[in-house]
């Protein structure tokens, strides 16, 4: 077990090496530089800013100097906001965007598995049509539209809830609802979804006739023998929508202006922040790609047939 | 044909050969497909989008670029354009007069409501009827809604048609072959998996530029490793089938193999996972286009329609309101028909049918 997972662990080193290659060439070949949005600048400036970040290097040089950097756990210095280093801002950026996208995560895994298993209890029940419609509801409206359809009904017509800013504003830990809400809703109908047809399915199967047959309480059936059964097509799922978060965050704190790191990599992104950039895309992927190694894990607890050997 | 055990003249025999006559598995489908109501509905409501935004250059809708700017921001209604904005300018001074404490018009008021009315019986431009409203540079919503709705449906079937072509050739060639180059196509796929996509886009689009060709690239580029996942897994169970056994027996080349014997086989899985993805496609141009990295003015996309309305939404509503109900409606739709193909499809959920 031990084995396995250390050479799983190693076979991410390559994973994010390319993910960097591949930013580093896509954002280098890109038309227009970081300075030349700006206005018309003589060229012995533009030659000395350019130095200075050693954009006059060959590109292997610099893409040779990046790496050494990264490895050192240097970022480098930002090109836009002149007095951060990139690791800085990340690190700035790094804790609301966490917060966020873990309480959203949470709720919808808690949330779905519970409204999942109830409508495959209670199926063809009202509670099983009534949550499903809901489902399919979730799944089907946009982060970007339940966002600001929250907004308006909650903070503006309404003034329950305050309408962005972040904890340490007047609205207290309140901030976090409709963030939080909105990033949640569509993960936490795909899992009630994805529950219930599993566990529906699980309950058919034979070795839950036997724990019946057994004399086991329905409660023990259930927690026990239906939902080890049942969550593993809910865990192979939640790779996909652990990236979906991450990428939800981008829109969610657009939407509720959260200095997180979605904000800071769309404004990256149209500044041409090219260190920036990368700081950022290298960070996503590092949590994606752990995301997906510690699920690949999970996997073996809780399927006896996976083999680690 | 002596010695046949049916007599085709026996009307018994007839009666059981009928009762029993094969049905193509795309029939049996169908007739599955159709009991579904929700799927069927789906299906009816996403023919109705097509045929409205197909058609939209040739409905008798104004232009959907074009600024009426006497006409900014009314509200969704039956009555013409005219009246609205006599009304509305009423209602303003009204307030405005309330706010003076005075009790009529004054002369100036009096005659900017008698200009506004005559400019109204004689110019045919404010005889125009907005069902759905105006925004807030006077262009008609239902006309930015119905070529909105082009772009985004387009994505989605641009996704679908990148995704079915890519990711059904490789997924195939990656199953039926096998070995180091199946390890090198998945290896490959696993890393555009791990890529945080949407950062990726947004960078695409903000480095090259925001135009349309740009869009469909960005959708095109991962929309086929689902599929590729998918059929390869589908190929894989099916390569060691009898009559792919016959097939090679026979003598048939590997391309005729996968071709001709293993995709058609997998089309059922193809069809419902490109319905249910092509929600995602038209969700990631709206996204670009939300944050503003999509299509570019003049043209709309419904995310860009429900990012101008979430600007003035407390204001006028309609304008967040009208796009988004249209762009969930049409999702909706989609889901419950993917949903309906699966069920009808997945031979797993025949016995439920």
């Amino acid at each position: 077990m031990l084995r396995f997972m250390i050479r799983r662990a190693l076979s991410l080193i390559p994973t994010v090496f390319l993910i960097i290659t591949f930013a580093f060439v896509i954002i280098r070949i890109a038309p227009g530089g970081p300075f030349a949005s700006e206005k018309q600048l003589p060229p012995e400036i533009l030659a000395n800013i350019e130095k200075r970040y050693h954009l006059d290097e060959s590109l292997p040089r610099q893409y040779v100097r990046y790496l050494g950097d990264f490895v050192r756990g240097d970022l480098g210095p930002s090109f836009r906001y002149k007095d951060f280093t990139v690791g800085e801002l990340i690190a700035d950026a790094l804790p609301p965007s966490m917060l966020i996208g873990s309480l959203a995560l949470l709720i919808a895994v808690t949330g779905g598995i519970g409204a999942g298993v109830l409508s495959a209890l209670r199926q063809n029940s009202w509670i099983d049509y009534a949550a499903m419609s809901l489902a399919v509801i979730g799944i089907s409206i946009p982060v970007f539209v339940t966002g600001p359809v929250l907004k308006l009904f909650l903070a503006l017509k309404h003034p329950w809830l305050p309408t962005s800013g972040w904890l340490g504003g007047r609205g207290g830990w309140l901030v976090l609802v409709m963030p939080v809400l909105t990033l949640a809703l569509p993960y936490l109908a795909g899992i009630a979804r994805l529950t219930r047809a599993s566990v529906l399915e699980v309950l058919r199967a034979d070795y839950i006739r036997t724990a019946r047959a057994k004399g086991l309480s329905e409660r023990v059936v259930v927690l026990r023998h239906v939902l080890k059964g049942a969550l593993l097509p809910v865990l192979s799922y939640l790779g996909p929508a652990f990236a979906g978060i991450i990428t939800g965050t981008v829109v969610v704190e657009t939407i509720f202006a959260v200095p997180g790191m979605g904000r800071l990599s769309v404004q990256a992104a149209i500044n041409r922040d090219y260190t920036l950039i990368m700081g950022d895309v290298i960070v996503f992927s590092v949590i994606l790609v752990a995301a997906n190694f510690v699920v690949d894990l999970c996997y073996g607890f809780l399927d006896p047939r996976i083999s680690y050997s | 044909m002596t010695g046949s055990p049916i007599d085709p003249q026996d009307p018994l025999a007839d009666a059981f050969s009928r009762a029993l006559r094969p049905v193509s598995p795309w029939a049996d489908a169908w007739r599955r497909l159709r009991r579904n109501r929700m799927a069927l509905a789906g299906l009816a409501v996403i023919g109705l989008y097509a045929l409205f935004t197909l058609a939209a250059p040739l409905l008798p809708i104004h232009p959907y670029a074009e600024q009426v700017v006497a006409h900014e921001n009314l509200p969704p209604s039956l009555r013409p354009a005219g009246e609205l904005m006599l009304a509305a300018r009423t209602a303003y001074l009204l307030r405005f007069r309330a706010a003076e404490g005075r009790l009529e018009f004054n002369a100036e008021e009096r005659q900017e409501l008698a200009d506004m009315a005559r400019a109204i019986r004689t110019d045919p431009v404010h005889r125009r009827h907005y069902w759905l409203g105006t925004d807030n540079l006077g262009r008609d919503m239902m006309s930015r809604l119905l070529f909105g709705g082009r772009i985004s449906i387009l994505i989605g079937l641009v996704g679908t048609v990148t995704s079915m072509f890519l990711g059904v050739l490789l997924g195939s060639i990656a199953g039926y072959a096998g070995g180091t180059l199946d390890n090198l196509i998945m290896r490959f796929v696993d890393i555009l998996y791990g890529l945080p996509y949407m950062l990726l886009v947004i960078i695409m689009m903000a480095l090259f530029g925001r135009n349309i060709l740009n869009l469909f690239v960005a959708v095109a580029l991962i929309s086929w490793l689902t599929l590729c996942r998918v059929v390869r897994g589908q190929v894989i169970s099916l390569k060691h089938a009898e009559f792919v056994e016959a097939a090679r027996a026979m003598g048939a080349s590997p391309a005729r193999i996968i071709f001709r014997h293993l995709t058609p086989n997998t089309l059922g899985v193809i069809v419902v996972f490109s319905t249910l993805m092509v929600p995602q496609f038209i969700m990631t141009e709206s996204f670009l286009s939300f944050l503003g990295l999509g299509v570019s003015a003049p043209l709309a996309s419904w995310g860009s329609l429900v990012a101008e309305g979430a600007g003035v939404m407390s204001i006028y509503p309609w304008q967040l309101l009208g796009p988004a109900v249209a762009m969930t409606v049409f999702l909706f739709a989609m889901n419950f028909l993917g949903d309906g193909l699966r069920d009808a499809l997945d031979p797993q959920s025949r016995r439920r049918g």
